[in-house]
């Protein structure tokens, strides 16, 4: 069974919201604490964080795009 | 026998029982990463502090092959000794022993030590490492829990107690450490679980490791169970003994008052909080540019994030704080955030320790998840504890208030007993996107351009309700303040207060939404 919940490399919207940037494209080397996505949701421009040092494995959202809630907008390797 | 040779007896009795469950069960222990007991003991207290009661008990068990097997200790470890110089009760499950396994005998050293606790009102401390019920000893076992768990009630509210989970524990016996404060785990050496995975796959066909049912970073992380989460045991006592010096020793007393210390000049208070309430940023750094030395020492840190708890001193005292935390998931209430705080103000109300509340948050998570996992249940826990804590109650208001959000986060009608906003307070019923949506409806609709109007009647809404004067001019604020002087204010709302009586009708005790 996989542990969905601690795998963090799988990052998703934790509620419906706007996306206002993207900050990483494919294949791109990221720190732990980058920026990837911003998300305006609940008044707040949030900020999509790596939780890990990794390597960006999908990219699924553009600027503009509205993504409902639970959408993988990006997943790291 | 002269009392030389009798001297020389009891040394000998104590050298054996040292021994715990002999060389090649140690041995197993240290290969399973773990400490032993006594080695548990002697890291978490001050040096040469402890004295161990009931060193010689035994087992009576006689079923089972059960006659004539020695058991030292019975497989467990009680006594007392100081942390910095504070008292403390300890109990500590010997694993080498029969795996820790909890007798008819066992459970009584632990009920022992806890009886002590509560009558010298001193903080308990119990290390978790077992088994299990001991089979052999049937029901008796089972009864040993049960004395337990109601002990763990009974001293809830009037001595502060710890649980270390250094091992498994597993079915009843999780029950104990749940009915305690505060709760720590040990990267790869913690496991808790109800039912563990054997049981899951013979009854329900699925299979999960220990690891990823009930190991540290499932409690510290998704369930809520454990409140300090560590890489190492070492790691964990420091954490251990950082909490004893922040919590009294009782009910009845205040924690330890330190030196006062200035917070650390690189949390610059005025560049902390942006003036754009859409962007977010860590709340921790304005505790730590609030508290003596920025020393902010934070509780489940690593679940439900979106609200921050932990303790922080002001002139020296223990402060408790609740903060929304805007860099995640906008700081909403939710669920587990509510249930987080809640438990967490009513163990400052429970042991004299103030409270202190940071405000920015857009309200409650909407979602038919939150709905139906009960939010209303929950998120009512917060609106209670906040209204049952009579220890002093400070609130500073720094961003966004709006809703039921503004309510529920200490506010003047829960008798917050002082109430201070920063001049980017935006304190309203709701966002100026909803508010506008709803009083402008009409004119939105029937304008030539709906957006520009709406546009329009948002920046109007904005500007009359959101901000810190409409509160303030019905005194639901106390005073609008720069950030800078937050500091200067909580000391002094603290020192004012330090007298403060909060009568309440007499009640056997509320019915919190539990």
């Amino acid at each position: 069974m996989s542990l969905s919940r601690l795998d963090n490399k799988v990052l998703t919207a934790f509620i419906p919201g706007t996306i206002v940037d993207v900050k990483v494209k494919v294949g791109q080397e990221v720190k732990q604490g980058d920026i990837l996505v911003i998300l305006d949701a609940m008044k707040m421009h949030n900020r999509i964080l790596a939780p890990v040092n990794s390597k960006v494995k999908e990219v699924n959202v553009k600027s503009g795009d509205r993504v409902c809630k639970g959408f993988i907008m990006v997943v790291l390797e | 026998m002269p009392l030389k040779n009798k001297i020389e007896e009891l040394k000998k009795r104590k050298e054996e029982v040292l021994q715990g469950g002999g060389e090649q069960a140690v041995a197993k222990q240290v290969a399973m990463g773990k400490l032993t007991a006594r080695e548990r003991i002697i890291a978490l207290l001050d040096e040469d502090s402890f004295n161990e009661y009931d060193m010689f008990v035994e087992h009576e068990a006689r079923d089972f092959g059960m006659d004539g097997k020695t058991l030292h200790g019975d497989g467990v470890i009680i006594g007392t000794g100081s942390i910095y110089g504070a008292p403390v009760a300890v109990f500590a499950q010997d694993f080498t022993v029969a795996g820790g396994s909890l007798g008819f005998m066992h459970a009584r050293k632990i009920t022992k030590i806890m009886d002590y606790a509560l009558r010298m009102r001193i903080p308990l401390i119990g290390i978790n490492d077992s088994g299990g019920a001991r089979i052999q000893e049937g029901v008796n076992s089972l009864a040993g829990y049960g004395e337990i768990f109601w002990r763990n009630t009974l001293s809830s509210g009037i001595i502060p107690q710890i649980s270390v989970i250094l091992g498994p524990c597993a079915g009843g016996a999780v029950y104990s450490p749940a009915l305690t404060d505060f709760v720590f785990v040990v990267d790869k050496i913690s496991k808790m679980f109800i039912t563990g995975p054997e049981v899951i796959k013979s009854v329900l066909g699925e299979e999960i490791s220990q690891e990823d049912l009930g190991g540290a970073k499932v409690h510290a992380m998704i369930t809520g169970n454990a409140h300090f989460y560590s890489e190492s045991e070492f790691e964990c006592f420091e954490q251990i003994k950082k909490l004893i010096t922040f919590i009294p020793w009782n009910n009845t007393r205040k924690a330890r008052r330190f030196e006062p210390k200035d917070p650390k000049s690189v949390f610059n208070i005025n560049e902390i909080v942006p003036g754009d309430s859409k962007q977010p940023y860590d709340v921790r750094n304005v505790i730590r540019a609030i508290v003596d030395d920025s020393d902010f020492f934070e509780i489940q840190e690593m679940w439900a994030g979106n609200i921050v708890i932990g303790f922080g001193r002001l002139n020296g005292e223990t402060v408790g704080f609740v903060a929304n935390q805007p860099m995640v998931m906008a700081g909403v209430l939710d669920v587990d955030s509510s249930d987080k705080a809640a438990r967490f103000i009513r163990y400052c109300d429970a042991f004299n320790i103030p409270l202190c509340t940071l405000v920015d948050l857009p309200g409650y998570l909407p979602g038919i998840d939150q709905e139906h996992a009960g939010v209303i249940r929950h998120g009512a826990k917060l609106l209670y504890a906040y209204s049952e804590a009579s220890v002093p109650k400070m609130t500073v208001i720094l961003r966004k208030a709006y809703g039921g959000g503004y309510i529920a986060m200490s506010s003047r009608h829960l008798r917050a007993d002082f109430v201070f906003a920063w001049p980017g307070a935006e304190i309203a019923v709701m966002g100026p996107e909803g508010a506008a949506n709803i009083i402008f409806r009409k004119e939105i609709t029937e304008a030539e351009n709906p957006d520009e109007m709406r546009r329009k009647k948002v920046e109007e809404y904005k500007e009359k309700f959101a901000n810190p004067y409409v509160a303030a001019a019905k005194g639901y604020i106390d005073t609008v303040i720069e950030p800078e002087e937050t500091r200067k204010l909580l000391l002094h709302a603290l020192e004012v207060s330090s007298t403060k009586v909060a009568d309440r009708p007499f009640k056997k005790h509320g019915i919190p939404p539990f």
